[in-house]
């Protein structure tokens, strides 16, 4: 049984990368992570099992089920990815398919489908990539270099504040970080779909992760076909990790951040410049 | 003697290795003309900037108006792009910078065109911070933010596309990049005229594009170095 | 779930040549209907294009029934872990605000029909009609078509991390009782590894009965589930629902799995009609991902329980709930579930033993027959599946009770063995988040030792099924 299909497999697969009249010699048609290789062939036999009544038969995002779903399934057709290690406007690493797929979208109807296989994982992310043009003419981005999370120190805590003022994140996600700032209500992502900035008073998952590594990320690589945009040019790499101590403080979680926020704001509140429009001697 | 003919014989080599970059022949024609509508057109409304008190302040005295459909006097049309769509000859690469502007939180200007590979500079020149979204699909997507007082963003546009930018933080923000193929384009300007000079003796197809009215397209045929009068003129539906 | 038992009389020959009849006319009306507007399925599926109303789980979430099951109604993996989770998906979307208006939260199961049912060696009036003329033995056969029972099951969450289940079951007479209903206290503390569960509920076996893949008389339950030698007092069955209390837990994944239930000895019937005594069941398992061939996952657990053997009378007539002379029974064992691509294998064993005073039906107060034992078995079985898509599967099992010790010595050491044979083939032409079809063919025979006539006689018991199970 084994044999017969590794021999299908390897057949459709064959069949496949025939006929694709593509630049890339079968690495559109495979991936690897972590020492698994998945095939897309082999993907699309899982893709039907799991994925195809949201995302659909043609990865647009337009399954059966998708009329009735806000926000939307990905159209992988686009080739845009939200959460990424690569720079906005490139294309995401197989590892950053093969972990969102894994770790799934808080409050979104996407699942974390931890439970399958690494090798079913693997499988679709190599049948994803071949719903688009993009993977077959564009390799994917170089991920961002993140440089070493430095020491917690109130500083860097107050430096990111400052970062957020100057920013200018408190336009959507507001001055606490409540996802309601003056240009949140008339957000829309890239298919013109109304959509809600991160409101850290939840305390909810990122989307792309839950570790201070990931949050530096979104901020630094931008979630593209979002309103969300990169600041990989005007942050500067250390600096990105003072944003994400201060970011921190906004979420009502047990993390050391807002203990020690906490600690400092008992004395030093009067300190505070208020976070907003722009008032004399800000 | 002998270094003067290797002389004559490297100036030769170099002459003709020089011939690449393409001087337009000397036997051109002109294709001009003027874009014009019929039927009645939708009415720009100013744009209520109080979300961004310094653009608010900025416009207090002029409101700006939207800008997908702007007419000038005699029922011609602003911001069309007419470029060559087909038969190109005699194009050449776009190697000069185009410059976008954003300015009292609008896109300046509103229409741009460049070349595939063209370099495009993107400046801040508003007191508060802007993001760059350009919506492509055949291009990269990407969303970069550039806050007040930022170096300019330097990037170019590889393929041929319509592509309509935003700006997420300021929504009324919308404004176009056009990448072509050709150097011969022009964007109309308030009296809906444009001229597309340095065009060989060839079979042409010229296209004019409205943003919010869609394409039309034409044939023109230039055999030497005559002018050729080509007007579109789009029908207008006010929405 | 009541499955299919026939009373309907009188056998309708050449029942097989209706049967085959209607499935042909199925498959070209599949076939005629299929390849509209639908690329990834397979040409045996039925077209569907808008659909407005949406059906229990699979259009909660808006996934395809196979997200979930193998083949529903078996879980894999994943189902496992968001069953696991207390129906949860895991990103805070479980609650109905989130939910489209038109989302039923109640799915209803049934399977109309054409069945045969045959069985040796019984006995029979040797004169239909003349009770004085003597037992002969003859094979009874029935067959036509028939209903199943019904299955109204709802499931969700009543609150994030409080989960429940409701399902009223009735066999297909329409008498209802109550399979399943219980709470359940998810990630309590905030640890997946302490879930709290109270009411009545399906014990946490590996190879589940109540969602395996078989349907028929004789194929459509696990006989080591259910079997009890001749003769013995003791109601248990394995894959009968109980009544209690469980804390279980699992990994992320659900790779690894245990639970620990406290029942009540009364085989999951209501009304307290046994005793006060409580039985244990204890189970554990382990997954493991092996790359291109699958999850493969084996268990062990123990079932631990006591039975009264006599009650307090009123006037000769026992006293419900009274129950004392508890003796113990115990089943204990191991379970698997074995991929290799798309071809499954579930391996099961157990061992069971029943108290000798349970096995001889005799009361704690008084003696034993001479020479009484503890009745002892051993039963396994061996299932396995191929699924060729997620919407056709093919299915087998051989099964095996093997008495190793009966309570009354002079009888034959195998008088009750069993060995069972089914096999089927389920085939889903519709398989959306809206509603489930499935065409359901299968065929079973049991052989088991002695009959009414002699110890060592062969009874056999034969099925042959073809159904349409929907739900929606």
């Amino acid at each position: 049984m084994r044999l017969h299909t590794r021999l299908v497999a390897l057949v459709s697969g064959l069949g496949v990368l025939l006929g694709t009249a593509g630049v890339t010699v079968g690495s559109a048609q495979e991936t690897r992570i972590g020492g698994v290789t998945g095939h897309a062939a082999a993907g699309k036999k899982v893709y039907r099992r799991y994925c195809i009544l949201c995302h659909g038969p043609d990865g647009d995002g337009n399954g059966e089920n998708a009329q009735w779903i806000d926000p939307k399934p990905r159209d992988f057709t686009l080739g845009v990815f939200k959460c990424r290690s690569t720079p906005t406007g490139t294309l995401p690493t197989d590892e950053d398919l093969f972990n969102a797929m894994s770790r799934g979208f808080v409050t979104t109807n996407m699942p974390p489908w931890l439970p399958l296989s690494r090798q079913n994982r693997a499988d679709v992310v190599a049948y994803i990539k071949s719903f688009s043009p993009k993977w077959k003419t564009t390799k994917a981005g170089t991920p961002i270099t993140i440089p070493q999370e430095p020491a917690l120190t109130i500083e860097s805590i107050r430096h990111g504040r400052e970062l957020y003022q100057k920013m200018e994140c408190w336009k959507c996600h507001g001055a606490k970080g409540h996802g309601d700032g003056p240009s949140a209500a008339t957000l829309t992502d890239n298919r013109d779909l109304p959509i809600r900035p991160y409101d850290f008073s939840t305390g909810s998952r990122f989307m792309c992760g839950v570790t201070n590594r990931d949050l530096y990320k979104i901020f630094m690589t931008g979630l593209d076909g979002t309103p969300m945009p990169s600041f990989a040019d005007d942050i500067k790499p250390a600096e990105g990790w003072d944003l994400v101590h201060f970011l921190r403080t906004l979420q009502p979680l047990d993390t050391p951040e807002l203990a020690m926020w906490r600690a400092w704001l008992a004395t030093h509140a009067g300190e505070l410049k208020p976070i907003g429009p722009a008032g004399p001697g800000q | 003697m002998r270094t003067a003919y290797i002389a004559v014989f490297a100036m030769m080599a170099l002459g003709t290795s020089v011939t690449t970059v393409r001087v337009a022949p000397s036997a051109a024609g002109t294709v001009s003309g003027k874009v014009t509508y019929t039927g009645t057109p939708p009415k720009m409304k100013p744009i209520d900037m109080a979300k961004e008190p310094n653009c608010a302040k900025e416009h207090a005295a002029a409101p700006v108006l939207t800008e997908n459909v702007v007419t000038g006097p005699g029922n011609s049309l602003r911001w069309v792009v007419v470029y060559v769509s087909a038969g190109d000859e005699g194009s050449t690469p776009g190697t000069e910078p185009v410059r976008l502007d954003q300015k009292g939180c609008q896109y300046i200007p509103h229409v741009l065109v460049v070349q595939q590979d063209q370099p495009l500079d993107i400046y801040n020149d508003d007191p508060h911070a802007h993001n760059i979204h350009p919506l492509a699909k055949v291009n990269p997507e990407w969303n970069r933010s550039q806050p007040a007082g930022a170096p300019p963003i330097h990037t170019k546009w590889e393929k041929p596309e319509f592509i309509p930018v935003k700006c997420n933080v300021h929504p009324w923000m919308h404004g176009w990049h056009i990448v072509v193929a050709t150097s011969h384009y022009a964007v109309t300007g308030e009296d809906g005229q444009f001229s597309l000079k340095g065009l060989p003796p060839g079979k042409y197809t010229l296209t004019a594009w409205q943003e919010q009215f869609g394409t039309l397209s034409q044939d023109v045929t230039i055999t030497g170095t005559e002018t050729k009068a080509v007007n579109f003129v789009f029908k207008a539906t006010p929405y | 779930m009541a499955k299919g038992s026939t009373r309907g009389a009188g056998s309708l020959r050449g029942s097989w040549l209706v049967s085959g009849v209607v499935t042909c006319a199925c498959l070209m009306a599949a076939l005629a209907l299929s390849g509209r507007g639908s690329k990834a399925y397979t040409a045996y599926s039925l077209a569907v294009h808008k659909t407005k109303a949406i059906p229990a789980f699979a259009r909660k979430y808006g996934l395809p029934c196979s997200a979930c099951h193998t083949a529903w109604p078996e879980l894999n993996a994943f189902g496992q872990a968001f069953r696991d989770r207390g129906y949860q998906l895991g990103n805070d979307r479980d609650s109905p605000i989130w939910q489209n208006p038109s989302y039923i939260p109640v799915t209803f199961r049934m399977t109309p029909n054409l069945h045969r049912e045959s069985a040796t060696k019984q006995a029979v009036d040797a004169v239909p009609g003349d009770g004085t003329s003597g037992l002969v033995s003859k094979t009874i056969t029935q067959s036509g078509f028939d209903l199943s029972g019904m299955d109204l099951w709802t499931a969700g969450t009543l609150y994030k991390n409080i989960s429940f289940v409701l399902l009223p079951s009735s066999d297909n007479t329409g008498a209802f009782h109550f399979e399943a209903a219980f709470v359940r206290f998810d990630n309590l503390f905030s640890n997946r590894w302490v879930n709290f569960k109270v009411g009545k509920f399906e014990l946490d076996n590996l190879i589940s009965e109540k969602r395996f893949l078989f349907l028929s008389g004789n194929g459509g339950a696990y006989q080591g589930y259910h079997f009890l030698p001749a003769g013995d007092v003791n109601d248990f069955g394995l894959g009968d629902n109980q009544i209690g209390a469980e804390l279980s837990g699992h990994s992320e994944n659900s790779y690894t799995r245990y639970g620990i239930a406290l029942l009540s000895s009364t085989d999951g019937e209501v009304n307290l009609p046994t005793n006060q005594g409580y039985d244990a069941f204890l189970t554990l398992s382990h997954a493991v991902d092996v790359g291109s061939l699958g999850v493969e996952r084996l268990g062990a657990y123990a079932y631990l329980g006591r039975r009264p053997t006599y009650f307090q009378t009123s006037v000769g007539t026992p006293i419900p709930g009274t129950g004392t002379g508890n003796k113990p029974f115990y089943r204990i064992g191991l379970a698997g579930d074995f991929f290799f691509g798309d071809f499954e294998l579930l391996p099961f064993v157990m061992h069971a033993s029943d108290d000798a005073y349970l096995a001889t039906g005799t009361a704690a107060n008084v003696a034993l027959p001479p020479g009484a034992r503890d009745a002892r078995w051993n039963s396994g079985f061996v299932e396995a599946h191929y699924y060729v898509n997620p919407q056709l599967v093919f299915t087998g099992r051989w099964e095996t009770v093997r008495m190793s010790q009966q309570a009354d010595p002079t009888l034959p050491s195998d008088l009750g063995n069993i060995d069972a044979y089914s096999g089927g083939i389920r085939w889903y032409p519709i398989m959306f988040s809206r509603a489930g079809l499935s065409w359901h063919t299968e065929v079973s025979a049991v052989r088991t030792r002695g009959s009414a006539f002699s110890a060592t006689d062969n009874v056999w018991t034969t099925s042959l099924f073809s159904g349409l199970d929907f739900d929606f």
